[in-house]
């Protein structure tokens, strides 16, 4: 199980606690990664408000580069994930396109074949790592722990690029982890909407409905956390979510966990080995609920 | 197996008008589509179960609802198709519009917005005395935003209009589109202008919901896309929408990667010092738990951005 | 309480007929209103999907080939000085729509492209992929909103009103979102409500197509001609009979048989499966009946023309076909049979869209008007070139609007009053304080259709006719007794179907009554019991007049004849 990795801007700029956390978790699971230094961002779907095609093009290269390597690539962000998929679905439905694409790669001495496979590290979990291999890299189950998925668009639409017809497991790729690491998941009306990120610029009040209304309306539903699989999603919903309250005069203080967070975890890791201390909002609770912090408490 | 049908009702001449589910049990087809069950419902068990319906082929766009939670129409989808653990289907009227009695929403809003765009041809010279020559490529491609049926599908599962009312919506703009798009329109640049402003082309949170739902591939969202594109091409003032993809695309090239920081800086610009100060207390705790981004110079190209970069001159030279 | 509304002229339905029609009485300078039971864009103008006929003469072809390949196709029932005109404007009526932003599909040169189509000669029919009704619908309901033309959206008519002098005065309707009731005064009104599809199960027909423009126009005095031309459409599909285009075919798709066989070999060996639709739906029927079918069916192979022009130009049945039927038409053929499509009778207008005559050789009603497929002028006589109705409801809804203007213009406000509402008002409380028995509106509704189907369809005979005349009486009396549930006053759809049911009940006793009088075998209308087309005696329309006492009166015109002699058809 050897993949490019692809580790996305957000991981290594604004959230580098889901850096941390995915170097951690990830050799406990049989995963080999070989980082690619040289790819580009993949334009995030803003870039491609400007010019479709000029991000096309960045995520054929990237596509090109794993081609080469001979490895799918792993993504750890919905948006990275969507964003390649979406690319990699019209250069696989239409191959004029792809050859038009391939024409600007070829004044790199690249080509790109359209064969590459594009990832999300959820996906990995429960396609190739296997319900029992997760099972057994469990140490510390999270019994009673209520975590509500929410799983950023580009992870659920279009379902078409995402290949949700061949694989519809992934659309609840999500809930099945949070299930096998002994939590209990929160089903609530908003784990597959929009965290309102893309409008945070634009529209700040807007944005931060969004915030308020889902991780509010998690915690209605009995949620102790959030876990999202994207960190764009996080700085919204974690690094946002006390303006978002203040702005909608509510107290929420709903942890929002990276999904490899929660992972470690359950695998039974030193929290700020994870970088949970780096969550704007408090992980405390989240800590007591699993009696982590006992546990901290007595080894110090 | 009998499949339950959970359906939302309203009726406004109740003593106490409330939504509330109603449960029937119902045989199905193979064939069958929510809207033959809802039809047999309503022809064999309860006729004051009200819903809008009239071509059963997906061409009128009467029967947009919601079906397990997702827009939709009824006459296209299956019961069959529809997955649900307890073998229940849930039917509810569309979002983001008033509800008028059962699955019938009023649509008069959604109507407004439409008309906003000025959805006619409006023609540049006078009219040539035989059709307007227009290429192959241009009228097949409206094709694909002329089908839209305005079934309300995109518009019901907006996420942008569910926070915000005044958020012109994806039926709109994909209208807009339409006529932008059209090359023997000659009002593009005045329509740009016009969607370029508060609750315009910018608001949409590319959530692809609109995508999702359409029962007819409009694509809304990637006609929004496209709508800014040319937004940006045609020069339009910029706004923070518009500089946030400028400068996003610039910091790639510069450095194959993000710069958070420096995004924001130059997305928000002087003008909007005031919106920018207001992350401050964000941004100080995440210093102070160690994980501000690094800027500016401190912040790194990615390794090979040389060619980066030189793919990014390859394509200003495409055609 | 009565409410009463104001207008020089009163358009009753939103589909393609109406809106052009209300286009040009605006134009010509009347204060102009829409009344329709659905929004305009929900009209079933939007089902049509394969293209609109026109000979542009600069592409070569002429209006009298046109007329000729319609003439034939009517098979010589058509009036000729109407189809002369519908031929010759439709080049005018094509450039109107395409200026007001209608995306035709483009040749090469960047000019309008076009597409074969059934019983012509020539590639005359311009076309948007397979949804051309969608795209002129949405067009004209986008000039319908520059006019900024009032619309009564989903009101449903319940009479036609007319004063002591026996001249239109409006029409009583209720508003469907809150049940109120109102006259709506005008000078003319222009009735294009569409066809009465839903009289037959199944039928390719929306599920507002319920004959209830004809129905009032009928009971108001207006005479209904050619009813008993009903058109089955040769490829629909199986179940609730869904539309496949025409334009399948004429893109170059077959009909097999259960055998593998191109059957249309047999019957139209020039013209094959782009024959007439009355000839290639007997065909279809022949190869079924004789057991060459597959479960009822025969198939339409669409594989030669390949994924690429399937995409471009045939998306919606391509869709269609995976979402009702399963089916790949890239892979596999597709099963399809005969059924019922549209009817060319329909309320008897001059070539203006009067409903009355000048020249009083057949009486109407004065101020009414009537365009579209509501209405028989009679252009398609027994039977309609697909691709004609498109035309028919832009050229003859243009010209009813533009007289329907000019007439307002020269005639006084009429003098009834207000409360005239109230009668229907009325009708309708009785309607719902029935007490609830075991009996309901679809099942009376089916009963109708299942009937009409059997013996009325493809080939009728006494007998079934006959028995389908006697059953009549009793599904009317079964209406007069029908309770619904739902007592409510806002958007009650039960009650809308009540009455619409009682409209369909009209239309089929008009549709029988001409099947049985029509002693001989022409274009829809073909009886086993008399399989030749007789000139000599039936080269003539009939005209039903209702009787509100009795058994409809029956009239007759003669067929007017302007250069095509009646000759033998094949094709």
């Amino acid at each position: 199980m050897k993949y490019a990795f692809f580790p996305g801007c957000v991981s290594k700029g604004g959230c580098p606690e889901l850096y941390q956390s995915v170097m951690q978790v990830y050799p406990q699971l049989g995963i080999e990664l070989e980082e690619m230094a040289t790819a580009s961002c993949t334009g995030a779907g803003v870039l491609q408000e400007k010019d479709l095609r000029l991000g096309d093009i960045l995520n054929a290269h990237t596509l090109a580069l794993a081609e080469q390597q001979g490895l799918p690539i792993m993504t750890i962000c919905s948006t990275c994930q969507g964003v390649m998929s979406q690319a990699n679905h019209r250069f696989t439905s239409n191959p004029e396109y792809l050859a038009e694409i391939n024409t600007v790669l070829a004044e790199e001495g690249l080509t790109y074949r359209g064969t590459t496979r594009v990832k999300h590290f959820v996906w990995i979990l429960i396609e190739d790592v296997g319900e029992q291999k997760i099972r057994q890299s469990v140490k510390h189950p999270l019994t009673g722990l209520r975590a509500a998925p929410f799983y950023g668009c580009y992870l659920q639409r279009p379902s078409e690029a995402l290949g949700f017809d061949e694989t519809p497991a992934r659309a609840k790729s999500l809930e099945t982890v949070i299930d096998l690491l002994g939590a209990e998941v929160v089903d609530f009306p908003g784990k597959t909407r929009c965290c309102g990120l893309p409008l945070l610029t634009i529209n700040q009040p807007n944005s931060l409905k969004m915030v308020a209304h889902h991780t509010s309306d998690a915690k209605e539903y009995g949620a102790d956390l959030m876990v999202t699989p994207c960190p764009l999603c996080h700085l919204n919903l974690d690094g946002l979510q006390s303006k978002a309250a203040k702005q909608n005069g509510m107290e929420i203080d709903l942890p929002i966990l990276h999904l490899p967070q929660l992972l470690g975890l359950a695998m039974g890791m030193d929290p700020k080995a994870l970088g949970l201390n780096r969550n704007l909002v408090s992980t405390g609770s989240v800590l007591d609920k699993i009696g982590v912090s006992q546990l901290l408490s007595k080894r110090s | 197996m009998p499949t339950t049908f959970r359906i939302k009702r309203f009726n406004p001449e109740s003593e106490s008008p409330q939504p509330y589910f109603q449960e029937y049990e119902l045989e199905t087809e193979q064939s069958d589509t929510v809207l033959d069950a809802l039809i047999k419902i309503r022809e064999s068990v309860d006729d004051s179960l009200t819903l809008r319906c009239s071509c059963r082929g997906a061409i009128c766009g009467s029967c947009g609802m919601r079906i397990n939670g997702h827009a939709a129409l009824a006459c296209k989808t299956k019961v069959v198709s529809l997955e649900s653990p307890d073998g229940t289907v849930q039917v509810e009227p569309m979002n983001n519009m008033p509800v008028i009695k059962d699955l019938v929403t009023d649509m008069d809003g959604f109507w407004d917005k439409i008309r906003q765009v000025q959805p006619w041809l409006q023609p540049a010279g006078p009219k040539p005395e035989a059709e307007y020559i227009a290429s192959p490529e241009s009228m097949n491609h409206l094709t694909g935003v002329m089908g839209c049926i305005m079934c309300g599908a995109c518009v019901s599962d907006c996420a942008a209009l569910e926070v915000d009312h005044q958020f012109i919506g994806p039926a709109a703009l994909a209208k807009a589109y339409r006529f932008v798009a059209d090359p023997r329109d000659g009002a593009s640049p005045s329509r740009l202008l016009a969607l370029n402003t508060p609750g315009g082309m910018w608001d949409c949170t590319r959530c692809m919901e609109c995508i999702e739902v359409c029962p007819k591939e409009v694509g809304a969202m990637d006609r929004i896309m496209d709508l800014r594109a040319k937004g940006i091409d045609q020069g339009m003032p910029s706004t923070c929408g518009s500089r946030h993809a400028e400068v996003f695309a610039d910091l790639i090239e510069h450095k194959g990667r993000l710069d958070e920081p420096l995004l924001a800086m130059r997305t928000f610009g002087l003008k909007n010092i005031g919106q920018m100060l207001s992350f401050l207390p964000m941004t100080l705790r995440a210093l102070v738990r160690g994980k501000l981004p690094r800027s500016g110079p401190l912040h790194r190209a990615i390794p090979g951005i040389d060619r980066i970069r030189r793919l990014f001159r390859h394509t200003r030279n495409l055609p | 309480m009565t409410t009463a509304y104001t207008f020089d002229i009163l358009v009753l339905g939103a589909g393609l007929a109406g809106m052009r029609a209300a286009l040009a009485a605006h134009e010509g300078g009347a204060k102009v209103a829409i009344l329709t039971k659905v929004h305009p864009v929900r009209s079933h103008s939007n089902a049509a999907q394969g293209g609109i006929n026109a000979a542009l003469t600069d592409r070569g072809d002429t209006w009298e080939d046109h007329a000729f390949d319609t003439v034939k196709g009517s098979d010589f029932l058509g009036d000729q000085d109407a189809i002369e005109i519908l031929a010759e404007e439709a080049g005018q009526d094509i450039l109107a729509l395409e200026h007001m932003g209608v995306i035709f599909n483009r040749n090469d040169e960047g000019r309008l492209g076009t597409r074969r189509f059934g019983g012509q000669k020539r590639a005359r029919t311009f076309f948007v992929s397979d949804f051309t009704g969608q795209a002129i619908l949405h067009v004209l309901y986008e000039q319908i909103l520059k006019a900024n033309l009032p619309v009564f959206e989903e009101w449903f008519a319940t009479s036609v009103v007319r004063d002591n002098d026996g001249r239109c005065a409006g029409v009583v309707a209720f508003e469907i979102r809150s049940g109120q009731f109102a006259f709506v005064k005008a000078k003319a009104v222009i009735i294009a409500a569409g066809g009465l599809g839903r009289v037959f199960e199944p039928s390719t027909n929306a599920m507002i197509c319920t004959g209830d423009g004809m129905a009032i126009a009928y009971r108001a005095g207006a005479p209904l001609m050619d009813m008993e031309m009903v058109q089955y459409h040769p490829t629909t599909l199986k179940g609730k009979g869904l539309l496949i285009t025409e334009a399948a075919r004429g893109e170059g798709a077959y009909l097999i048989n259960g055998d593998g066989e191109r059957f249309m070999e047999q019957y139209a060996p020039n013209m094959m499966e782009l024959a007439s639709r009355d000839v290639v739906s007997r065909a279809e029927q022949i190869e079924i009946n004789e057991g060459r079918g597959i479960n009822g069916c025969v198939l339409l192979d669409c594989r030669n023309l390949g994924k690429r022009l399937i995409q471009e130009r045939l998306g919606q049945i391509f869709e269609e076909a995976k979402t009702f039927a399963n089916i790949d038409l890239t892979e596999e053929p597709i099963p399809i049979r005969p059924g019922m499509h549209y009817n060319m009778g329909g309320i008897k207008t001059d070539v203006d869209g009067r409903c009355w005559d000048i020249q009083g050789k057949w009486e109407g009603v004065t101020g009414l008007f009537a365009a579209g497929e509501t209405a028989c002028l009679s252009l398609h006589g027994g039977n309609r070139l697909g691709a004609n109705s498109l035309l028919d409801t832009v050229v003859f809804g243009r010209r009813a609007g533009a007289c329907a203007a000019a007439y307002a213009q020269s005639v006084e406000e009429p003098r009834v009053s207000d409360s005239v509402s109230d009668k229907g008002q009325k009708m309708v409380q009785e309607f719902l304080k029935r007490k609830a028995n075991t009996d309901t509106v679809a099942a009376i509704r089916l009963d109708l259709g299942t009937t009409m189907n059997k013996h009325l369809g493809v080939f009728r005979d006494l007998e079934g006719m006959e028995a389908a005349q006697a059953h009549l009486p009793a599904l009317r009396d079964r209406w007069s007794r029908v309770a619904i549930q739902d007592k409510g006053q806002v958007f009650n759809t039960s009650l809308v179907q009540g009455l619409e049911l009682s409209m369909m009940l009209d239309c089929a006793e008009t549709i029988v009554l001409g099947a049985l009088t029509r002693t001989e075998s022409r274009g829809a209308h073909f009886r086993t019991d008399y399989i030749q087309r007789d000139d000599e005696s039936w080269l003539k329309h009939i005209l039903v007049y209702h009787n509100s006492k009795g058994l409809p009166r029956m009239d007759y015109l003669p067929v007017r004849i302007t250069q095509w002699e009646p000759q033998v058809r094949v094709y």
